[in-house]
């Protein structure tokens, strides 16, 4: 599955020729920048996600509510979640083409709409509550989350590969 | 025997033949390094944070260090096993870029960092536990350790370029 099967294909080479898309493409060291600040805010996200979702499973900050440890890594999270966007639109405009018949690219972008419905959803209820214990709804919230962002992750290391 | 004679050598053992050769275990090890980024430095940069005074200050830093050194411990644990095999998969190629060799250096100055910080920083943490200011040399070992891993991270996103 990928892209060139779902939208339009005049929308590809119409990325590709935005000022920042041909901007990036020929530029020698751009994208490797971009990237790079993309890994640096995957490192802050992975591991502001981690901590609230062994939180949730119960393993470290145990003083806390899992309320608490949420609010205090909440606002990062959502920050690294920003500049992954940030830099991650430029890169995309930069080689749209190339992605549109990329099945791993297609396969993040899923998991990446799946893992913020479900962040905005179930996982918001299971860290809303102020207790020191996790339930089994935590668990699963805590599991299913870390699934998803590491899919992303996954999937997006492997679009160099295929 | 200088140094590059053993990488030479290293670099024809059959194991990193293999290693280099075949088509997936040099892709997966390097998933595991990547998204090994968020147990680790993920982690560590909240204590980090936290020795530089900017987050969780509720919270007694030697609660912060207990809570989630561990992890980060187990992260670190993934990414030198992880970043070995990396290494033995092409030693030449590491050894003559300049990039794997700056990020060789910062990670023996990250350890140099934690030794300090724990052989004459932290000892006496009940003294500045809560304080509303951290004494200069806490803040100096969060600085130094969060500019060492970024500049870790660069360094190695660049070794694949380079």
């Amino acid at each position: 599955m990928d892209f060139l099967r779902i939208l339009p294909r005049w929308f590809f080479p119409w990325c590709e020729k935005t000022a920042i898309g041909s901007i990036i493409q020929h530029s020698r060291w751009s994208f490797a920048i971009i990237e790079t600040v993309h890994i640096m805010a995957l490192a802050v996200l992975l591991g502001s996600f981690l901590i609230v979702d062994l939180r949730l499973l119960g393993y470290g900050m145990r003083r806390q509510s899992v309320a608490e440890v949420a609010k205090q890594f909440g606002p990062w999270s959502w920050r690294a979640f920003v500049v992954m966007v940030a830099t991650g639109i430029p890169m995309y405009l930069s080689e749209a083409i190339k992605l549109s018949t990329s099945g791993p690219f297609f396969y993040k972008m899923a998991f990446l709409c799946l893992g913020v419905l479900f962040h905005l959803t179930v996982h918001r209820k299971a860290t809303n509550s102020s207790v020191n214990v996790s339930t089994g709804l935590a668990k699963v919230a805590a599991c299913l989350s870390l699934i998803c962002w590491l899919a992303v992750a996954l999937a997006g290391r492997a679009i160099a590969y295929l | 025997m200088h140094l590059v004679t053993f990488f030479q050598w290293l670099n024809e053992t059959p194991f990193s033949v293999a290693l280099r050769e075949n088509d997936w275990p040099f892709p997966i090890i390097e998933t595991f390094h990547i998204l090994g980024l968020g147990l680790s430095v993920g982690v560590i940069i909240w204590v980090d944070l936290r020795l530089i005074g900017l987050t969780m200050r509720s919270q007694p830093v030697s609660q912060v260090v207990s809570q989630l050194e561990p992890w980060a411990i187990r992260g670190f644990v993934v990414m030198f096993l992880s970043g070995s095999l990396l290494f033995f998969a092409e030693p030449m190629k590491c050894y003559s870029t300049i990039a794997f060799r700056f990020k060789a250096v910062m990670l023996v100055l990250t350890s140099l960092n934690v030794w300090y910080f724990h052989a004459k920083v932290y000892p006496n943490v009940a003294e500045w536990d809560e304080a509303a200011v951290m004494p200069w040399r806490a803040k100096m070992v969060g600085y130094v350790s969060m500019i060492l891993w970024f500049g870790i991270i660069i360094a190695g996103r660049w070794t694949a370029y380079l």
